[in-house]
């Protein structure tokens, strides 16, 4: 038990280890925007995918940014992939379509498989470029976002693209503030660092793309998984293809307004990104492939995010049982010392990452919620705790994974 | 104090020093004084004539003086709606010659000329600069910024310290100091010494341009990206060489070092993690990237992007780009040899030289 507990302890050091190099690779390392100023060139054919499935509140602004940004009209191709909608959804793609004859393209699929991966791996018939950007329904692009995510495509070493997510209905409720937090430390921190440090930035799913010669030689999109961005990731890594992370290629999104729909989607990210370490995790570490030694090790513990929550539980669990029996892990002062470090520098790690990300975008004030975060944390670490639970009953029933579209809660334009 | 009372005064304390935290956490909350979302440019899309179209139209309040002024032939002095003064100069029979002729005069108003502008030299500019027509200015001058209708020409040793746009051609004398940003609708040529950051033109020359190999004769960068058919991608762990006179079918990645022999023809993309070098005369269909220094030799044409993420060294002969095929040129720091074309956008992060051949 004692053992358990010492390689609990071990991996949360790491992992804290991991937030401080970040968070200081951030503020005083070497910044890497390689393809950042690619302003003139001959911009290839792309085609942009919006996956869509029951989303009337929304589509219609994407489609309508879509139809405004900087990019030559006659290389871009819009396919709005309605999945299954059975509201309105329809009729507003097709209202687009004939006001803008020849720059979209509906795919209306109305049966098959449930969720994205499926989805778009049925809308790949329709695509002919070599470029393909990826969009959920609740993005909103601005003018030169398409340039800045085609760019890195002219980089031959590159198979993926990654954009940065902004919430944009920020001030709805304290749920909306610390996903806007969240959200800030993990992209302009932890994704940016990756591109920095050459290891790992993950792709997304959305305000993204990926290079279709890539797609077609990792085996195209992985329907039987929950997250098919985590998937594409390690297995565009696996074949030696980069994906490279834009820090400055925001793009606005919705965030989950209720507990209840961010508990729902936390559960499914875990539950695809506990599917993808299963999957990739072992073979990543010590197959033989074409990822250097520093992406092993940071797309391990990127693997491994989610599991920690349940790791973390256990510790807790087993640091209580050490305790009431008696048992002391390390000799006095010894003890003393590693409780004090961890209380001062350890619980700090994700706190002192996601202020300096607030920092680093301009906002100051925004930095007073930073001790309501735990409120965050606790309702991730149960939920996310649960969802590994549930896969591990799923795996024993032999149940099938299911997917789940979060709630949108815009109003309709 | 008895013991209880110290129980509860700790208690007490204890929860205070919990609570204290989140003070200005529920203030916040409740104030929602910073909850707006990040401030994404959604309609600016980082043109570099952003600036100088914005100009455009805060000085077009100026259009019905600047005509009276060219039509009397008169100069007049007033003052915009923002309360910054101007200048207003217009003759239509010959050049403007600006009042100010005295040596290290520094020139606090906005001037707008309604036709050709003559500068004299040694003057420092501390507001924009407007010419309806050709701009020529005299050596050793400081501008803010310049938006000319025709060319516009800087002298020798001159600076600028935000942005030039010249609709005609920009030329800049040897030995300018070109901060920000200087674009053409037409071109721009910069002579020896000559210092830049961002540059963005049809056509882009340092120095005297030799007639030399035509980008235009290799198959588009669009064909290479957008994939008319399956582009090949040879991928090497480390470092990596083309041998001189060498063609290869395909995008090459090298993990390590790659080296280009001259003469050397890539119908493909190029990408290194670490240095790259270029022979002599090398073409390259598609583009060029590099993870850290890059150096271009003579008489090569590269027709995709060119990006180097640490430094990059451009030699004479050199064409990036061509008119059909326009792209970009970008790296920290940048030393483009006299007799370097490149058609598009040239940007150097930090620094940018031209440098003798």
């Amino acid at each position: 038990m004692i053992y358990v507990l010492y390689f609990i302890v071990f991996l949360i050091c790491i992992y804290t280890a991991r937030h401080y190099w970040f968070t200081l690779n951030r503020l005083f390392g070497f910044q890497r925007h390689p393809y950042i100023d690619i302003d003139t060139a001959s911009w290839p054919l792309v085609t942009v995918l919006v996956a869509a499935h029951n989303e009337e509140k929304v589509i219609s602004n994407i489609l309508g940014a879509l139809m405004t940004v900087k990019y030559p009209e006659d290389g871009m191709l819009v396919i709005p992939v309605n999945d299954r909608s059975t509201d309105g959804t329809r009729a507003i793609i097709d209202e687009f379509v004939a006001r803008f004859p020849g720059r979209i393209q509906p795919f209306h699929r109305v049966s098959g498989k449930g969720g994205k991966a499926a989805a778009l791996k049925d809308a790949m018939e329709l695509v002919k470029t070599e470029v393909i950007l990826i969009f959920d329904a609740d993005y909103i692009p601005g003018a030169g976002l398409i340039k800045q995510l085609v760019a890195p495509f002219f980089d031959p070493e590159v198979g993926g693209v990654m954009g940065r997510v902004v919430p944009l209905n920020v001030g709805t409720n304290l749920l909306t503030r610390l996903l806007d937090l969240e959200r800030t430390g993990g992209y302009q921190v932890d994704q940016q660092a990756r591109m920095n440090l050459r290891l790992v930035p993950q792709h997304g799913g959305t305000v993204a793309g990926v290079r279709l010669s890539a797609l077609r030689e990792i085996g195209g999109w992985n329907d039987r998984s929950l997250t098919e961005d985590t998937d594409l990731t390690y297995r565009l890594l696996l074949h030696g293809w980069k994906t490279v992370y834009q820090n400055r290629s925001e793009c606005y999104e919705e965030v989950p307004e209720t507990w209840a729909v961010r508990i729902k989607q936390i559960m499914r990210w875990a539950k695809g990104h506990n599917q993808a370490m299963v999957t990739y995790g072992l073979r990543l570490l010590l197959g033989k492939h074409r990822a250097t030694l520093r992406e092993r090790i940071d797309g391990a513990l990127l693997l491994g995010v989610y599991a920690m929550a349940p790791v973390t539980l256990l510790g807790w669990a087993l640091a209580l049982a050490v305790f009431f029996q008696g048992i002391a892990p390390l000799h006095g002062v010894i003890a003393l010392f590693a409780l004090t470090a961890y209380a001062a520098l350890g619980n700090l790690a994700a706190f002192f990452e996601i202020a300096a990300a607030a920092r680093l975008d301009g906002t100051r004030k925004r930095i007073c919620l930073l001790p309501f975060l735990i409120l965050g944390f606790a309702v991730s670490i149960f939920s996310v705790s649960r969802a590994a639970l549930s896969q591990i009953s799923d795996l024993v029933t032999g149940a099938e994974l299911h997917w789940d579209k979060t709630e949108r809660f815009r109003k309709a334009l | 104090m008895n013991s209880s009372l110290a129980v509860a005064a700790l208690i007490l304390f204890v929860s205070l020093m919990l609570v204290l935290p989140l003070v200005p956490a529920f203030v916040e909350l409740k104030r929602k004084s910073d909850a707006s979302p990040l401030n994404v440019v959604q309609q600016h899309a980082g043109e570099i004539r952003h600036f100088a179209n914005s100009f455009r139209t805060y000085i077009q309040v100026l259009g019905p003086t600047l005509q009276q002024c060219v039509a009397s032939g008169a100069t007049a002095v007033g003052t915009l709606p923002d309360g910054v003064e101007y200048l207003a100069l217009g003759r239509c029979d010959h050049s403007q010659t600006l009042p100010i002729q005295q040596p290290g005069a520094i020139c606090q108003v906005t001037i707008a000329a309604g036709s050709d502008l003559v500068v004299p030299p040694e003057i420092t500019f501390l507001r924009d600069v407007y010419a309806g027509g050709r701009f020529k200015g005299g050596d050793n001058n400081s501008y803010r910024a310049i938006l000319g209708e025709k060319d516009v020409h800087l002298g020798r040793s001159s600076r600028v310290t935000r942005w030039v746009h010249a609709v005609g051609e920009f030329s800049a004398d040897h030995d300018c100091k070109l901060s920000g940003r200087i674009s053409s609708d037409s071109c721009i040529r910069l002579q020896g010494a000559c210092n830049f950051l961002r540059l963005n033109a049809p056509q882009i020359e340092t120095g005297h341009i030799m007639p030399g190999k035509d980008p235009t004769r290799l198959s588009s960068e669009h064909d290479a990206i957008a994939g008319s058919g399956v582009v090949q991608r040879f991928l090497y762990d480390g470092d990596f060489e083309v041998h001189a006179g060498e063609v290869v079918s395909g995008n090459i990645v090298a993990r390590g070092k790659l080296q280009i022999g001259s003469g050397a023809r890539i119908c493909g993309s190029v990408k290194s993690v670490g240095d790259m070098v270029l022979g002599a005369g090398v073409s390259v269909q598609g583009s060029l990237i590099s993870g850290k220094q890059m150096l271009i030799g003579p008489d090569c044409a590269v027709n995709g992007p060119i990006i180097a993420e640490r430094a990059l060294h451009i030699s004479a002969g050199t064409r990036c780009g061509s008119f059909q095929h326009p792209t970009t040129v970008s790296a920290p720091r940048i030393e483009a040899e006299e007799g370097v074309a490149v058609f598009g956008t040239l940007w150097a992060r930090e620094y940018g030289e031209v440098v003798a051949s």
